[in-house]
């Protein structure tokens, strides 16, 4: 099995984030606080510090790993960056500008900006102005025509890609004066101007969530509400997209564990594996738990898999021939919303992540013994 | 602007109408020598998705309920269904039981578990998150 900790630490988790050194993990438990754990030993967790300041849900937390700050974001409309000082949390605020709320949040790969997708229509690009010793925030307002539901920076600092409720997928550049430096490789000038949509992706009919992009930021990945999942490759001004359609509830979140593969979370409660073939095309492998059933491009494969047998119980009359009678153990009892990686950042494969959810529960898993069984694309 | 979108609109729906009342009359072929999925398959080939009209949508659907009721044999018939057809047939699937009309809804509904075996709870999301209905 791939898991290596789970622990409830509340009714339900809303978002989380872990510490540089991965020791400590900081979580909404469904209110208004955040607060932050750390693990002295296996299953020991000791909540260190509980940060009051949020007067609604904090819908996002990201926790930077060379600075060490903590941003949070809530439905309040605010969000504060919390410095270590002195063994306390500190928090400073961060004027948004919103009239809706804040949705997602997620620090640059430099750290020095920070993208806020809102239920506004609008994207906050929060950088700190040295002089004034504060956080501006620079609002993308138009093109959105819904809420903005997950965001995600491209490994070169500049380029944002966000998902939203009308179903499509932007990706902008979010280039600022002063904060980015111009890199002659990046492109005409007319490109990199802040708030210029590079992409849209009108692939899904409902609800996107979950943008993530791959190690090299040649590939992007999104999940649509109708239990689809998109990727698209050679993002530029000709990109290469697929709609892959599973068989089980929607996703929410995403994560790229190497160039090819890709683990989906979401209301099966169970992380899903996709993967792309030598040809590029990509489909569905398997539950992150399951043995790896006989290969198939299709994502309707005949194999009776655990998830019909559940649902259909001892009245199936069909003989579920193979592992179904194996119980599946699963980690989660309820959607899982977050998925968050636990390898050094700008690493091509990610080796552990924790997984966080409505019932409350975060597991850690790791992939050190499954490279055998997940194969070559890993 | 939009009174030329209705004209198109217009003309299209009678270009589809004709293609509807050519696949009706090679599905009532098809089912007289009894092949019933061929029937299936060509009544939701073609379907028609994105227009607005409803007459054709109606016409589409009398052909695929046709097609649905003569259905004696589901389980032979989803074998050699392919699976682009899952999505498709599902939307017809709820228009079925939408009527209310028992015998339709019998079919529609066993027609359904066995759908939902195959295809997963997936094909039902997509069915209802989609908004070209049929």
């Amino acid at each position: 099995m791939a898991v290596v900790d789970v622990h409830r630490f509340a009714e339900s988790i809303t978002c989380h984030a872990w510490s540089p050194d991965h020791s400590m993990v900081a979580l909404c438990p469904n209110n208004t606080q955040v607060h932050i754990y750390k693990s002295s030993s296996l299953d020991q967790w000791e909540r260190l510090h509980v940060l009051q300041k949020h007067d609604q849900i904090v819908s996002g937390i990201d926790w930077s790993s060379k600075s060490n700050k903590i941003v949070s974001v809530s439905h309040d409309r605010n969000s504060y960056v919390w410095s270590l000082d002195g063994g306390e949390w500190v928090p400073t605020l961060v004027i948004l500008r919103l009239n809706r709320a804040a949705l997602c949040v997620q620090w640059s790969p430099k750290e020095n900006k920070f993208a806020v997708g809102s239920g506004a229509k609008t994207v906050c690009i929060c950088y700190y102005e040295q002089e004034n010793n504060w956080w501006v925030s620079k609002l993308i307002r138009k093109r959105h025509e819904s809420s903005v539901t997950s965001v995600a920076w491209h490994p070169n600092n500049i380029l944002l890609a966000t998902t939203s409720t009308d179903g499509k997928c932007r990706v902008f550049s979010t280039f600022i004066k002063g904060v980015d430096t111009k890199d002659s490789k990046a492109g005409s000038p007319a490109e990199t101007k802040f708030g210029e949509q590079i992409l849209q992706l009108d692939l899904s009919y409902s609800w996107a969530f979950g943008v993530k992009w791959s190690p090299s930021g040649n590939t992007l990945a999104y999940v649509g509400h109708s239990s689809m999942i998109y990727f698209v490759d050679d993002v530029g001004p000709s990109p290469l997209a697929q709609s892959v359609a599973f068989r089980d509830l929607p996703l929410r979140d995403v994560l790229f564990i190497s160039e090819k593969m890709v683990i989906g979370v979401g209301y099966d409660s169970n992380p899903m594996v996709f993967a792309a073939d030598d040809t590029g095309i990509w489909s569905f492998i398997r539950y992150i738990g399951e043995k790896k059933a006989a290969s198939s491009n299709s994502s309707y494969s005949s194999q009776f898999s655990e998830a019909f047998g559940k649902f259909y119980g001892s009245q199936s009359k069909s003989a579920t021939a193979n592992d179904a009678s194996e119980s599946r153990g699963r980690v989660h009892d309820n959607c899982i919303n977050s998925i968050v990686p636990l390898s050094k950042a700008g690493s091509p494969k990610v080796m552990r992540f924790s997984t966080s959810g409505l019932d409350g529960k975060v597991a850690i898993w790791d992939l050190e013994n499954m490279e055998q069984e997940l194969g070559n694309q890993f | 602007m939009a009174g030329a979108a209705a004209l198109v609109e217009a003309d299209n729906a009678n270009e589809i109408m004709a293609r509807i009342e050519t696949k009706s009359q090679k599905i009532e072929s098809l089912l007289k020598h009894y092949k019933h999925v061929e029937a299936l398959k060509t009544a939701l080939d073609g379907s028609p998705l994105t227009t607005y009209d409803e007459r054709c949508k109606s016409a589409n659907w009398i052909v695929v309920h046709r097609a649905i009721m003569a259905i004696k044999d589901i389980d032979g018939m989803l074998n050699s269904l392919a699976a682009e057809y899952y999505d498709i047939l599902m939307k017809y699937l709820y228009r079925g039981l939408s009527t209310g009309n028992e015998p339709t809804c019998e079919q529609c509904l066993i027609i359904h578990e066995k759908l939902i075996e195959r295809a997963g709870l997936g094909c039902i999301l997509r069915c209802l998150s989609d908004t070209n209905s049929v």
